[in-house]
C-alpha cells in the first residue's frame, strides 16, 4: 500500500516499467532530484486542474440546484443540459475589461485576488481524497487547514481596503469580524475530533474512521459528534460566506461587498476560489465527520481499485455535503450581521466548549 | 440565550428545507415551468395587444384614431392612392383604444410582440407594413 | 478616538431600493442615524399629463403608476370619473372589475414578498412568486390582452366581457394557488432566520402610522381596522364576505403576514365572485357609448363614448388598492379634459414613514423595512 500521490504514481510507473529506466537517466545525469520535482509538479499539477475542474462543474452544479428548487431548467443552452456555461463564464470574464477605480490603490488592489485564489488551493494539499490519494501527509494537517483558511480574510480586507469603496469597507469589516469568530468553533469542534484520534493528521484521523461498530454502524465521528458535526457545519458555511451567512457580499445591503470595484480575470479569483473554498470546507466536513474516503464495502474492494473507489467514495460524500449547502441557501434569508456576531459568541463558541467537554467525557470512558 | 433554548429544534428552517426539496424531486404537482423562449413559445390569447394591422379595404383613412391616440402614435400618411395610418411602435403604449374607436372595425392588434429593432426610424410602421387584405364581404 | 460619521448614498441605482429610489443614510458605523428618502428619479408628470388628456386618454397612464398592480389603478381613475359623471355601470361588469382587481391584490403581494425574501437574501420565493403570477398575468392576457398594462376598466363598464374558458382556467387557479400558499408559509413563515429578521424590526406604531398617512396592509400591520373595501364600500364588496387582516404587532413582521392572509382573503372573494357573477352578458353601459357604425362587431365591445364631457365639478374617489388607500382627484370644467387631477398615491405616503420606522437599526433592517413597505416607485414619483 502507498502512503501518498507520490509513491502511487511510482507505484504506477514501477508496474508499467518504465521507473527504473528513466530514473536510471536522470541517476547518469546526477539530476535525480529533478525528476522527483517533476514527478511532485505533475501530481500538484493534477490536482489544481482537478479542483479548477470541480469548481467549474459546481457553479454549474449551483444553478442547476437554485433552478430545481425554483422549478426552473437552469443553463440549458450552452453543451449538453448547459455543461459548458462555466466555460462561457470564464470567456465572457476573461473578455471584461479589467478596471481599476482612480482612487484604489492599484498594487494591493490586484494582489488582493492572489491572496484570496492561493490559499483556497493550498488547503488541498493535505486532503485525503481517497487511499493514498494525497499530496502529502502533514502531521499537521488540520492545523494546516485551519491556518491558511485563516489567510483569506486578510486578502479580503486587503481588497476591501484597496478599492476606496464604503461598500467594499463595509464588506470587508463584515467578513473579518464573520471569519474570526466563525474560525474559533471551527477550530474548538476539530480540535475534539483530535482527542479521539491522538493526531492532526487528516489521514490518521480517516483511518480512524475505517471500520463499524456491531458490523453495520460506520465508526465515523458524527455519530460519536453529533453536535460537533452540526456546530462544524454551521461554522463552515460561515466561513465559506455562503447564504445564510454571507455578509462579505450581502448584494442587497452592499451591492457586491468587498468585491464591488472588480471586474474581469480579478473578480473570477475571487469567484473561483469562493467555489474552491466550497469545494475545500466539504471535504474536510467529510475526513473529519462522514469517514472521509472510507465506506464499509471497501474492504471488499480488490485492492488495485482501492484508490479510485475510495475517490468515488469521497466525491459522493463531498457533493452530498456541497448539494446540502446549496440547497440550504436557497432556502433560508440572510443573518443580520450583528446576529451573526451574537450566534457566533454567545451560541457557537459554548457549544463548541461542551462539545470538547463531551468529547473528552467519551475519550477518558474509553469509548473509541 | 433565550433564542436559542426557543428555537434549538430550528423546525422552521427544516419546514423550508423540505418544501424546497419536494421542489427539487418534483413531489406533489410541483413542475418544472419554464419556457425556453426562443425555441419554445407560449400560446398567446386572440385578445392579444401586440402589433398593429390595417385593413386594407374596410380604413377610410379618417383620423379618428390619430385624434383619440393618448401618445400621438398614430399619424395618417399616404400610401398609393389612399391614406392609411402610420404607427410610431417606439411610442405606443398598446393601449387599445384606437382600435375601440375605429368606426369601420378596420384597426386591429396582432400578436406581434417581437418588436425591438435597431434604429428608430424601423419602429415607425408605415401602412406597407401594417396593411393586410381582408375579404370584402358583400 | 476621533470617529466621524458615514454618509451613504444608497441608490437611487441600488439592487435593494425596487427602482430608482436613494436613500440619503447618515451612519453611526452600521447604525442609521438618519434616513432621508430622496424621490422624484422616475417622476413623469402624469399629473400633469392627466390634463393634457382626454377622460378616455389618461386610462392607460393610469396603468404606469403602480405597474405591478394597474387594474386598481384603472379602477380607481374610472371610478372618479364615473361618480363626476354619474355613470350607472352594469352589475357584471362590477363583478368583472372585482375579479380583476382581486387577482391583481394577489399579483402584488406575491410579488411584494416575494421581493422582500430577496432582499433578505432568500431568492427562491421571488421565482415561485413569479411563477403563480405568471399564471394570472396569463388569465389577464386572455381577458384584455395585455399582462400588464391593461386599459380595461372603462367608465361604465369594462372593455370586453370574460372570453370563453376564462372561468374555468380562474378556478383552476384559485385551486392551485391555495396550495402553493401553504408552500410559501411553510418555506418562510416559520423560518427562524426570518423572524430574527422581521421581529420588532421597522416598529411604527398605530398613531405614527395615522399620522404619516400611511394605509393598505401597513396600516393594517400596525393593527388599525382600516380597509377602504369595509370602511368606504365600493363596487360589490358590500356583498361579499370577506374580514379586514389586521395585526397588532406594528413591526415588519405583521405586514408580511397581513399580506399573506390577504391573499386568501382575496382568494376566498374570488371563489364567491365566481359563483354568483350574473349570466346577462352586458358589461358597459349603452348610454354612453356610440353604438358600431358598420362592418361586422368584432368582439371588442364599441360601447365607449370617444369623446365624453362630464359636467362641471370636482370629486375625490378613493379605493382600497393592494398597496393601500389609492385616491383620484378630478375637477372637471366641462371640457373634454380634466381642469386637474392629483393622484394620491400610497406608495408615496407609506414612503414617508421609513425614515421614522428604521431610526437606530442597521442597513439590513432597513432593507426589511423597506421591503414589508412595498412601494412601486412609480406610484411614489408618478
Amino acid at each position: 500500500m502507498t502512503a501518498n500521490a507520490y509513491e502511487l504514481i511510482v507505484y504506477i510507473l514501477t508496474l508499467l516499467g518504465v521507473y527504473e529506466p528513466i530514473l536510471n537517466v536522470f541517476q547518469v545525469l546526477g539530476i535525480e532530484y529533478i525528476f522527483k520535482i517533476l514527478i511532485v509538479l505533475v501530481e500538484v499539477g493534477i490536482l489544481f486542474v482537478f479542483v479548477l475542474l470541480t469548481v467549474m462543474f459546481l457553479t454549474w452544479m449551483e444553478r442547476k440546484v437554485v433552478a430545481m428548487v425554483q422549478a426552473r431548467y437552469g443553463p440549458m443552452v450552452t453543451g449538453p443540459r448547459g455543461l459548458l456555461q462555466p466555460v462561457m463564464d470564464g470567456v465572457k470574464l476573461i473578455g471584461k475589461e479589467d478596471i481599476i477605480p482612480a482612487k484604489a490603490d492599484r498594487w494591493i488592489f490586484t494582489l488582493a485576488p492572489f491572496i484570496v485564489f492561493i490559499p483556497a488551493l493550498l488547503v488541498f494539499i493535505p486532503l485525503p481524497f481517497g487511499q493514498s490519494l494525497i499530496i502529502s501527509d502533514l502531521r499537521v494537517g488540520l492545523l494546516y487547514i485551519i491556518a491558511i483558511s485563516a489567510v483569506s480574510p486578510i486578502a479580503i480586507l486587503l481588497a476591501g481596503w484597496a478599492s476606496n469603496n464604503k461598500y467594499s469597507l463595509m464588506g470587508a469589516m463584515r467578513a473579518v469580524a464573520q471569519d474570526i469568530s466563525y474560525t474559533i468553533p471551527l477550530a474548538l469542534t476539530a480540535i475534539a475530533i483530535v482527542l479521539f484520534t491522538g493526531s492532526l493528521s487528516t489521514v490518521d484521523i480517516v483511518n480512524a474512521q475505517s471500520g463499524t461498530w456491531f458490523g453495520i454502524i460506520p465508526k465515523w465521528f458524527i455519530f460519536l459528534q453529533p453536535l460537533g458535526f452540526i456546530l462544524f457545519l454551521i461554522a463552515s458555511i460561515a466561513e465559506m460566506g455562503r447564504i445564510p451567512f454571507d455578509f462579505q457580499e450581502s448584494e442587497s445591503e452592499l451591492v457586491a461587498g468587498f468585491f464591488t470595484e472588480y471586474s474581469g480575470m480579478k473578480f473570477a479569483m475571487f469567484f473561483l476560489a469562493e467555489y474552491a473554498h466550497l469545494f475545500a470546507v466539504s471535504g474536510i466536513v467529510v475526513t473529519l465527520f462522514l469517514g472521509g474516503w472510507t465506506f464499509p464495502i471497501l474492504p471488499f474492494v480488490p485492492a488495485m481499485l482501492v484508490p479510485l473507489v475510495s475517490l468515488g467514495i469521497f466525491l459522493v460524500k463531498t457533493y452530498a455535503v456541497i448539494f446540502f449547502a446549496m440547497w440550504l441557501r436557497d432556502t433560508v434569508p440572510r443573518v443580520r450581521i450583528d446576529q451573526l456576531l451574537n450566534i457566533g459568541w454567545k451560541i457557537m463558541v459554548p457549544l463548541a466548549l461542551l462539545n470538547l467537554l463531551l468529547a473528552g467525557f467519551l475519550v477518558t470512558a474509553g469509548v473509541f | 440565550m433565550a433564542w436559542i433554548s426557543k428555537n434549538w429544534t430550528m423546525s422552521g428552517i427544516i419546514k423550508g428545507l423540505i418544501v424546497t426539496l419536494k421542489h427539487v424531486l418534483h413531489i406533489g404537482n410541483r413542475p418544472t415551468v419554464t419556457v425556453q423562449y426562443p425555441y419554445e413559445r407560449m400560446k398567446l390569447s386572440p385578445r392579444f395587444r401586440g402589433l398593429h394591422a390595417v385593413d386594407e379595404n374596410a380604413c377610410i383613412g379618417c383620423g379618428i384614431c390619430e385624434v383619440n391616440c393618448p401618445n400621438s402614435t398614430i399619424t395618417i400618411v399616404k400610401h398609393n392612392t389612399r391614406w392609411y395610418p402610420q404607427v410610431n411602435i417606439g411610442m405606443c403604449l398598446f393601449c387599445g383604444i384606437c382600435v375601440d374607436v375605429c368606426p369601420m372595425n378596420a384597426m386591429k392588434m396582432t400578436g406581434n410582440y417581437e418588436l425591438a429593432d435597431y434604429t428608430r426610424e424601423s419602429l415607425v410602421y408605415g401602412p406597407d407594413r401594417l396593411l393586410f387584405n381582408k375579404e370584402v364581404k358583400q | 478616538m476621533e470617529t466621524d460619521e458615514l454618509i451613504i448614498n444608497m441608490g437611487p441605482v441600488h439592487p435593494s431600493t425596487h427602482g430608482v429610489l436613494r436613500f440619503k443614510l447618515r451612519m453611526d458605523g452600521e447604525i442609521i442615524k438618519e434616513c432621508t428618502p430622496v424621490l422624484g428619479y422616475l417622476h413623469r408628470g402624469t399629473e400633469k399629463l392627466g390634463e393634457m388628456k382626454t377622460y378616455l386618454q389618461f386610462i392607460p397612464y393610469t396603468d404606469r403608476l403602480d405597474y405591478m398592480s394597474a387594474f386598481p389603478n384603472n379602477y380607481a381613475y374610472v371610478k372618479a370619473v364615473e361618480e363626476l359623471a354619474g355613470i350607472e355601470v352594469p352589475l357584471r361588469a362590477e363583478y368583472i372589475r372585482v375579479i380583476t382587481m382581486e387577482l391583481n391584490r394577489i399579483v402584488n403581494h406575491l410579488v411584494s414578498i416575494g421581493s422582500l425574501l430577496l432582499d433578505l437574501g432568500a431568492s427562491t420565493m421571488i421565482m415561485w412568486g413569479f411563477r403563480e403570477r405568471e399564471n394570472a398575468l396569463q388569465l389577464f392576457e386572455k381577458l384584455c390582452g395585455a399582462r400588464m398594462t391593461f386599459n380595461y376598466i372603462k367608465p361604465g363598464g369594462v372593455r370586453e366581457d370574460i372570453p370563453e374558458g376564462f372561468i374555468p382556467q380562474l378556478n383552476e387557479f384559485l385551486k392551485d394557488m391555495e396550495k402553493r400558499i401553504e408552500d410559501y408559509e411553510q418555506l418562510i413563515n416559520s423560518n427562524e432566520i426570518f423572524l430574527m429578521r422581521m421581529k420588532n424590526i421597522g416598529v411604527i406604531s398605530a398613531e405614527d402610522a395615522i399620522n404619516y398617512g400611511m394605509t393598505g396592509p401597513t396600516l393594517r400591520g400596525s393593527g388599525v381596522d382600516y380597509d377602504l373595501r369595509k370602511y368606504e364600500p365600493y363596487s360589490i364588496y358590500p356583498d361579499l364576505d370577506f374580514k379586514a387582516c389586521v395585526r397588532d404587532e406594528c413591526d415588519s413582521y405583521a405586514r408580511y403576514i397581513v399580506r399573506i392572509e390577504e391573499m386568501k382573503e382575496s382568494l376566498h372573494i374570488l371563489r364567491q365572485v365566481v359563483d354568483t357573477i350574473p349570466e346577462a352578458k352586458i358589461v358597459s353601459n349603452p348610454k354612453y357609448g356610440v353604438a358600431p357604425m358598420t362592418g361586422t362587431p368584432s368582439a371588442v365591445s364599441t360601447y365607449f363614448p370617444r369623446i365624453f364631457t362630464p359636467p362641471t365639478g370636482e370629486v375625490y374617489s378613493r379605493i382600497e388598492a393592494p398597496k393601500g388607500e389609492l385616491g383620484f382627484y378630478i375637477a372637471s370644467d366641462g371640457t373634454t379634459k380634466p381642469y386637474r387631477v392629483k393622484i394620491r398615491s400610497p406608495s408615496f405616503c407609506n414612503l414617508t414613514a421609513i425614515p421614522k420606522m428604521v431610526q437606530g437599526l442597521k442597513i439590513p433592517d432597513l432593507i426589511a423595512a423597506f421591503g414589508t413597505i412595498d412601494v412601486v416607485l412609480g406610484d411614489v414619483d408618478r
